[in-house]
């Protein structure tokens, strides 16, 4: 089934016959099994645009419909005029963006450390930013809220940003850790024989260098902030809440949820990571990082 | 990459001024090995702060008879361990490791098929391969809204397909039932967890020797001989690093199941994560949530011990 199998000459191999016959029938069972894991990959994400987009009497017909017969905006336009859910955007779009930034500037320095210096304790260091990947969210949380009750932090951006950090910052470390270990040493020997500043190195030196990477664990950062449950349902009350636990709230406390609403409002809130994710593609491909995607 | 900058003994700086002269130096007798724990310091702390004291702290508080909502606190030891020990605790276990391994396996099996399938050099296999990544990064509540859209008991499209199909009569409602709310939390997760195993499958089908398969087919080895003595061997290590890393995060998984059935019906979807939850932020007992977290982490670290001591190394 390896491509090899098409380039070589019949008479080579035994059985080359037999599977020139088996060909045609094999191409369509690949298709027709890559064509059933599409159908489950891509329905879920079809069936939300599409019940977003139908008029609110269709959607709870009976034969349903896989195909638009009447498109409606009404569900979008309800969100952009539900206060409530404007303000978690506003909040999302804050805290996310807040945390990728600050993870990123911290870990980009502890990185730098981590790849670039010799010392004792480094690996221990790096073993233990690793392995906080096992530690429970829900059991930090605990602590977490009792430390942020104690210094008046609870409902604050600012106590979503710090528990943010829980999984940005070993996040934006192993990926820019990964991204310095690229970058060849003697480009910072260089400079520090020409007598520069360690200060000098790291912005004039290394800053233009690192950026692609600095941009890609942004971005990471971003994702994972924004798509955050636990600690924005836990830790913030209504006015600071983000849109994953806002939309929670909004639409499952109700005896039957609005679908077509929810629906509208979930793509929604599937587009800036979805942007964020697609500005990242070439990095995930090439450069998967396998210690440091928490799924 | 040929020489790493080598740690200095503190005393040392008169060796350092012979790299960079003393009137460009910035902050002088500052050695490599300073500047190195200076640079990592910040995350350090946050570390700290963030993660390794609420870790700490929160198996600490398992000792105590403490709640979220009346003050002061009493050591009981490990009173509240027993008392978790006592009741469910071999079901909880169960449903953790029911859920883990399901929400592992199934992904697993789906995406290293489709790595195999996608690895056969097809047509716009990068397009496909985009697309096929979507689920991946979805956030985890608009993927649990979406199976339960579609598993909704009412007017989900399931039920309407199947009625229509005439394969049922009634209405399915999975919400009710132990075992198919176990099933549906499994299928949702792993409908979000198979496109990043995808990746790693197909990463690791491109390092698979040509020449080594090459070999296989021309001593007359099938398909089949080929994928059983090459390419298996050869993804051995990415496979058990993305098993049990997935292992892993499925064993602490929270958002979804809390979204689909909030552990319901009963407790048949409830897993260590959401026991804790309810326990320390609807009964307020965090003394009794913080046992929950000892126990948690008693059972998770056999799969800890084992990726420490089988784990592929490259991944650390």
């Amino acid at each position: 089934m390896s491509a090899s199998v098409d380039v070589r000459p019949e008479t080579v191999v035994p059985s080359g016959s037999r599977q020139t016959r088996r060909k045609p029938g094999r191409r369509i069972a690949l298709w027709v099994a890559l064509a059933v894991i599409a159908l489950f990959a891509l329905f879920p994400v079809y069936w939300m645009v599409l019940t977003s987009v139908t008029p609110r009497e269709q959607v709870f017909e009976f034969p349903p419909s896989f195909i638009p017969t009447a498109i409606t905006f009404e569900h979008y336009v309800t969100f952009f005029e539900t206060p409530a859910l404007l303000k978690y955007m506003v909040n999302s779009i804050l805290v996310s963006g807040v945390t990728a930034f600050g993870a990123v500037i911290v870990s980009s320095y502890a990185a730098y450390s981590l790849s670039k210096f010799e010392y004792r304790g480094r690996k221990s260091v790096m073993y233990m930013i690793w392995s906080s990947q096992m530690f429970p969210n829900a059991l930090l949380l605990i602590t977490l809220y009792l430390m942020f009750d104690n210094f008046g932090l609870l409902d604050t951006h600012l106590a979503l940003i710090l528990s943010f950090m829980t999984f940005t910052l070993p996040l934006c470390t192993f990926v820019m850790k990964g991204y310095f270990d690229t970058i060849p040493t003697e480009v910072i020997e260089a400079a520090r024989i020409d007598g520069a500043r360690e200060r000098v190195i790291t912005t004039k030196v290394l800053l233009p260098i690192a950026l692609p990477g600095m941009v890609a664990a942004g971005l990471f950062a971003f994702i994972r902030g924004w798509n955050d449950f636990i600690f924005a349902l836990t830790l913030v009350g209504p006015d600071r809440r983000t849109l994953p636990p806002g939309l929670v709230i909004e639409y499952l406390g109700e005896f039957q949820a609005d679908w077509p609403e929810l629906m509208a409002s979930s793509f929604i809130t599937s587009i800036p990571v979805v942007i964020a994710f697609m500005a990242l593609q070439k990095y995930f491909v090439e450069g998967l990082n396998v210690g440091s995607v928490k799924g | 990459m040929t020489m790493k900058l080598k740690e200095r003994p503190a005393a040392s700086a008169s060796a350092d001024s012979r790299r960079a002269p003393p009137e460009s130096t910035g902050r002088r007798g500052l050695s490599q090995t300073q500047i190195a724990l200076a640079l990592v310091a910040p995350a350090l702390v946050l570390y700290g702060v963030v993660l390794l004291y609420p870790l700490i702290a929160s198996l600490w508080v398992g000792l105590f008879d403490r709640s979220l909502v009346r003050p002061g606190s009493e050591f009981v030891g490990l009173q509240n361990v027993l008392d978790v020990l006592s009741e469910d605790f071999v079901g909880l276990t169960l449903r953790t490791l029911v859920f883990a391994t399901g929400a592992t396996v199934l992904p697993f099996l789906i995406a290293f098929g489709l790595a195999l399938l996608l690895n056969q050099g097809i047509k716009g296999q990068g397009a496909l391969r985009g697309i096929l990544l979507f689920p991946w990064i979805l956030p985890g509540v608009v993927v649990s809204f979406l199976w339960l859209w579609i598993f909704n008991p009412n007017n989900g499209v399931l039920n309407g397909a199947l009625r229509e199909l005439g394969l049922i009569e009634e209405n399915l409602n999975v919400f009710t039932s132990p075992w198919q709310s176990m099933l549906l939390i499994i299928v949702a997760k792993a409908w979000q967890t198979f496109p990043w195993v995808m990746v790693m499958m197909l990463a690791g089908l491109q390092a698979v020797s040509r020449d080594l398969l090459e070999a296989v087919s021309v001593d007359g080895g099938g398909t089949l001989r080929r994928f059983w003595h090459v390419t298996l061997p050869s993804l051995r290590g990415i496979i058990f690093t993305v098993l049990l890393l997935e292992l892993l995060w499925n064993f602490q998984h929270f958002e979804m199941i809390w979204v689909l059935t909030r552990g319901g019906p009963a407790d048949a979807t409830t897993t260590f994560s959401v026991e804790l939850y309810e326990t320390a932020f609807q009964s307020f007992d965090l003394g009794r949530a913080g046992a929950v977290g000892i126990l948690w982490l008693a059972v998770l670290s056999i799969p800890v011990w084992l990726f420490t001591k089988y784990g592929d190394r490259r991944v650390r």
